[in-house]
């Protein structure tokens, strides 16, 4: 119960989040820097098939958008970034929700005892 | 490391300020008159690049425009030459202003970046409460 597979998935989850808004913090820093190129936190597919096989432990990998560039070389979009940024703050906010509700079903369960 | 994305939002505020505050020098010498046998005033661009020590963004510099600025004819300025010409700096008021833009949307572009950032770190903290 306490090294499940559930509390693995969402310290990967909230891994991952946190991951993406450095992530996302940084593009966001350089949209207005030539040649910088936006960067991508992936880890929903690899925590997906992680869960499945039972296991739940992953780690987030990083790469470079491959979207185009303006003149400048850069390829950060604002609208994407921001809109991202949300939905990373609010994922995070509901896995935390859900390790709180993890945690108060061990509490449960200790009282019961 | 515990706060990054505020402090890498930060880097991305001051760097957009340091823009800001350099666009708000070039209009405000943009009608700086000098004698002809003098530099104009010599329009200041920010060079940034992504921080190499990490996530962020830096400042590497300032780079000037050209001295030569234009010359006007203007004979009754009291720097105007022995031919009536003053020199002017060459600034691109249009250009300065769309900078200008870019700069200010780069900056709240950053400040909400904190805001988030923060929403982030309270529901962090708030894990094992309850």
């Amino acid at each position: 119960m306490l090294e499940s597979v559930t509390s693995a998935a969402l310290v990967s989850a909230l891994d991952g989040l946190s991951a993406r808004q450095r992530a996302i913090a940084d593009n966001i820093a350089n949209v207005n820097t030539p040649g910088y190129k936006a960067k991508r936190i992936d880890f929903e597919d690899a925590l997906r098939a992680s869960v499945a096989r039972r296991d739940g432990h992953v780690k987030a990998t990083g790469r470079e958008s491959l979207d185009p560039t303006r003149l400048d070389g850069n390829n950060v979009n604002l609208d994407v970034e921001t809109l991202s940024n949300i939905q990373a703050v609010l994922s995070y906010q509901f896995a935390t929700q859900a390790v709180n509700g993890q945690f108060s079903s061990i509490r449960t369960a200790l009282r019961t005892a | 490391m515990t706060f990054d994305a505020i402090s890498i939002a930060g880097s991305g505020l001051s760097t957009h300020r340091i823009w800001l505050d350099s666009l708000s020098d070039n209009i405000s010498n943009i009608n700086t008159a000098v004698s002809p046998n003098e530099e104009a005033f010599r329009q200041r661009y920010v060079a940034v690049q992504a921080d190499k020590n990490g996530p962020g963004v830096e400042v590497v510099g300032a780079l000037f425009g050209d001295p030569e600025g234009r010359l006007v004819y203007e004979p009754a300025h009291p720097l105007a030459d022995e031919n009536g010409y003053v020199r002017y700096p060459d600034i691109d008021l249009g250009e300065q202003m769309s900078h200008l833009i870019l700069a200010q949307r780069g900056y709240a572009a950053n400040a909400g970046v904190v805001d988030r950032a923060k929403a982030t770190y309270e529901a962090a903290l708030q894990i094992g409460r309850s």
